[in-house]
């Protein structure tokens, strides 16, 4: 039986001695644990340990790469003679690398502590109570009310002498909820995530999901129309995720990208500057090295309403005649490509909370949910058409809740017709936002 | 593969500290995924997916563990993580594993690990030069590949012992037209449960690629959808999503065993409009929702979920049912081993009616015909959904006049369901893959042409 460390090398050995020119081993394993909560009990119970190898050889300028979950004897084998056999098959003619590794890298220390099997379950069951006893209106909780956590292990090593390797912590606190006037119903839902369990604020989101339940009660749809908006950080960050890759050197690259050729031109209005940060402490996708163990570092992407990079890894940055930005993403160790991603991807917050935004805007909705994201949104084109829900707002203030409405427009038009950015900058995850108030969305409800 | 000694010596393992019942989920998955855009070949890789599950309840409370390590060890060793958490006063016992076989309705006959990739390269290739081929507007062609040939054993604590097959295929075609200033794409994605037979002798696949180029061409041409509530007739195929999205996944006793669906409770009454029967159908041979066993190992059925608009059946798994003191339909699912099964849909359509799709439209004064649909969403808890229109054409006064982009459409379930008052002849299914507690699985959806006499349409145009 080998050792992990032995596979390894064992298996870059096999690659170089069957042909490869350069051979990459990346391996990535999770640990997870799950315990959701129901009616007073943990009725979800998971605990999991899964990864897998995925193997990259150069032969001849070609990149070609196979996977597996098995790491037994046949693994090497079948890894070296797939890959090969996939290289031999590529015609893209860019040119692609295995990286010796960057001169210098940031430490970042992404770990922290998940707590105790009894912690976490005591936790899930207590958010579990509490989201179903703030409010009568409450019924019960939905699917998915409880707590995560996850350690992530990451080694990447190859031929040309990189090896390195990063662990990261992640604890995840949950909490869903339907609410029942007559026979309206509503659901409402939030969660919050933290390098260390006990950093978690499980009454918060309780709260949350419950008060946004509540609140659309009494919801209906608004009259159709064009009218100012402000799409609300959690809203906006789901925009931003669906959209992020109109940011990609790669979509740019390939034709799929409006913004292909457009470094250096206002892309945004002034007051729009949007941040990729992987360095960020306690932030979901930090990490001090990227996909293809190029160094990260945190960089403005639109600089005051001015795109100033797009987003590279080494093949495309090559193509391009610039430096890596350090944002290369394996899409896990199944998937083929070397792609592109943001790593903590947000606008920078402005001055005003949310409800100074309302007031200074006046008359028109705050959009806090979209969904039909997968579908209703083009991100060739840039046009979305979604469901959404949120509120009108009326001299300045919260008035009544909207719900069955689409809200229409175009991502690259909204950021161009950004007329502020909130300060409640709020990450779900890698990707995050604060409030955003436009100028006018087309909004179809009665 | 699942040896049946080390498999019971789990079972037990997971029941030692109490349970209801246990189970072990193995798989052993090779997968071939390809991209081809326009003429090069960008992606080739192939790989193993390997591991199992282990689940444990103890009445309606569900404890899963899963790895990669299927040694023995392993393999007990996930069922000791269950075992730790069962807290559980009843104690099931194991009975004898039996072998329980079964005549494979959907065998395949060229496997994927005997066809060398050169093959699909050329069909995708084939495919990408008639897309550009239909018109020098396409800017881009890209074809992606994938094969699946899953092999599972499932073991459970009452008795059952059963291995399963399914090999599946799949291309996925997009185009992208542009007129310089704009892109719209256009989407076609057949597939079966089938291996390389699929496309070497059965579909020509090209003639698919000539749809996703027509329909992106259409829409590049196409001012945007006025906004506003209006009859929609909706075409056949993939229009099935709607029924999908605003009805489907509410009849799954995911949601509906927690009561957390808006047909909870309602077995027996009038959900639909009188001429709507909808069916969930795992029985289809080489479909793609289709497989002989579900994923908890129980033969899979047909349903009739809607007859004549009354509600006859729930999809329900075994968790489910046991929350819903029903049998399960044979409809537990799950992406893979690292997720527990629950109920999901499989091949699901509405039946053909008795309606004339001309006249459908011609008496439908103005209004939205949506010929191709892209995907959508629905929250079963409350009943609304949305779904994205992908081609459309707006009607005046009964007739089709221009093309239209960017439409979507949102309802709620039921309201929708009431809505439908013409019902066509012509039903067909196309494939889709459908996302939810269980992870990723294919799914086929159709129907005849529809109408729905009301529904709320989005768009940009106010």
């Amino acid at each position: 039986m080998m050792t992990r460390d032995e596979f390894f090398r064992a298996l870059l050995r096999a690659a170089k001695e069957a042909g490869a020119d350069e051979a990459e081993a990346y391996f990535a394993e999770d640990e997870s644990f799950r315990a959701l909560a129901s009616k007073g009990q943990i009725d979800d119970y998971s605990v999991n340990t899964a990864g897998g190898v995925s193997l990259r050889v150069l032969k001849d300028g070609r990149m070609g790469s196979s996977f597996t979950e098995a790491l037994d004897e046949e693994a090497i084998p079948m890894l070296v003679k797939n890959a090969l056999a996939s290289a031999a098959l590529i015609d893209d003619e860019d040119e692609q690398f295995i990286f010796a590794g960057s001169p210098e890298y940031q430490q970042i220390d992404c770990t922290g502590d998940p707590g105790t099997p009894e912690e976490r379950i005591a936790m899930a069951l207590k958010i579990e109570r509490e989201a179903r006893e703030i409010d009568p209106h409450v019924t019960e909780t939905t699917l998915g009310t409880g707590v995560e956590t996850e350690r992530t292990t990451i080694r990447l090593m190859n031929t040309r002498g990189l090896d390195l390797s990063h662990t990261a912590d992640m604890s995840v606190c949950m909490a869903g909820v339907v609410a029942r006037d007559g026979s309206r119903a509503t659901t409402g839902d939030s969660f919050a995530f933290a390098n260390s369990l006990s950093a978690l604020d499980a009454e918060k989101i309780c709260r949350e999901a419950v008060e946004e339940a509540v609140f659309m009660l009494p919801a209906a749809p608004c009259a159709s129309g064009a009218m100012p908006a402000i799409f609300r950080n959690t809203c906006m960050v789901s925009l931003l995720s669906t959209f992020s890759g109109v940011f990609s050197a790669e979509a740019a690259q390939k034709g799929l990208s409006l913004l292909k050729g457009r470094e250096g031109e206002k892309i945004a209005a002034e007051c729009v500057t949007l941040v990729d940060d992987p360095l960020m402490k306690g932030g979901a996708a930090s990490r001090p090295f990227d996909g293809e163990g190029v160094a990260t570092r945190r960089k403005e992407v639109i600089s005051h309403g001015t795109l100033t990079t797009l987003l590279h890894n080494l093949k495309t940055a090559k193509k391009a005649g610039c430096e890596s930005t350090g944002n290369a993403a394996r899409g896990g160790y199944a998937s083929p490509a070397m792609g592109i991603a943001p790593m903590n991807f947000h606008f920078q917050p402005g001055e005003d909370d949310l409800n100074a935004l309302c007031a200074k805007m006046g008359r028109g909705i705050v959009i806090t949910d979209v969904s039909g994201l997968h579908a209703g949104a083009n991100a060739v084109s840039g046009d979305f058409s979604l469901l959404a829900q949120g509120y009108l707002v009326e001299d300045g203030k919260k008035a009544q809740p909207v719900e069955q409405v689409t809200v229409a427009g175009n991502f690259f038009e909204v950021l161009k017709n950004v007329v502020a950015v909130g300060s409640d900058l709020k990450f779900p995850g890698g990707v995050g936002s604060p409030s955003v108030w436009v100028r006018e969305i087309s909004v179809a409800g009665k | 593969m699942l040896d049946k000694l080390i498999a019971a010596e789990v079972l037990e393992k997971a029941l030692s500290s109490g349970g209801t019942f246990s189970e072990i989920f193995f798989e052993d998955t090779l997968v071939n995924s390809l991209v081809m855009r326009n003429d090069t070949v960008e992606t080739v890789s192939s790989g193993r997916k390997h591991g199992a599950g282990v689940r444990l309840f103890c009445g309606t409370r569900c404890l899963y563990a899963y790895t990669n390590d299927t040694s023995r060890a392993g393999l007990l060793d996930c069922a000791a993580k269950v075992a730790a958490a069962a807290q559980c006063a009843e104690k099931a016992a194991v009975a004898p594993l039996t072998r329980r076989r079964f005549a494979d309705m959907q065998p395949a006959e060229r496997l994927p690990a005997d066809v060398e990739h050169q093959k699909r390269l050329a069909i995708m290739r084939d495919c990408n030069r008639v897309i550009h081929e239909v018109s020098p507007e396409i800017v881009q062609a890209q074809a992606v590949w994938s094969d699946v040939d899953q092999r599972v054993w499932i073991a459970n604590s009452e008795g059952l012992f059963v291995h399963d097959r399914r090999t599946r295929t799949r291309l996925g075609m997009m185009a992208v037209a542009s007129d310089g200033k704009e892109n719209q794409t256009g989407f076609e994605g057949p597939g079966a449960m089938r291996g390389f037979e699929l496309f070497e002798r059965k579909i020509d696949a090209t003639e698919h690629a000539k749809i996703a180029a027509k329909t992106a061409l259409t829409m590049l041409h196409a001012p945007m959808c006025p906004a506003g509530v209006m009859p929609v007739v909706m075409a056949g195929g993939f229009g099935g999503v709607v029924f999908h999205e605003a009805c489907g996944h509410s009849l799954e006793a995911t949601s509906v065993s927690r009561g957390q669906s808006e047909f909870c409770g309602k077995l027996g009454q009038q959900i639909a409009s009188p001429i709507v029967t909808a069916i969930d159908d795992g029985t289809i041979p080489f479909s793609w929702g289709s497989t002989n066993i579900d994923d908890e190992g129980a033969p899979t059925t047909k349903l009739v979920l809607i007859e004549n608009g009354i509600l006859k059946n729930y999809m329900i798994d075994k968790l489910g049912g046991l929350r819903m003191g029903m049998p399960s339909t044979g409809s537990g699912r799950r992406q893979d081993y690292t997720f527990a099964p629950t109920s999901r849909m499989r091949n699901t359509y509405i039946a053909a009616g008795s309606d004339d799709g001309a006249e459908m439209i011609a008496t439908m004064g103005d209004g939205l015909y949506a010929a191709k649909m892209g995907g959508g969403s629905v929250n079963p808890a409350t009943g609304e959904f949305n779904f994205a229109v992908s081609e459309g054409y707006l009607v005046k006064d009964g007739k089709i006049a221009h093309p239209v982009r960017g439409a979507s459409l949102i309802g709620r379930g039921g309201e929708v369901l009431m809505k439908i008052d013409r019902v066509g002849k012509d039903c067909s299914r196309a494939q889709g893959i459908c996302g939810s507690l269980s992870g990723s699985v294919p799914t086929d959806v159709g129907q005849p042409h529809i109408r729905i006499s009301s529904m709320t349409v989005g768009g940009r145009d106010a």
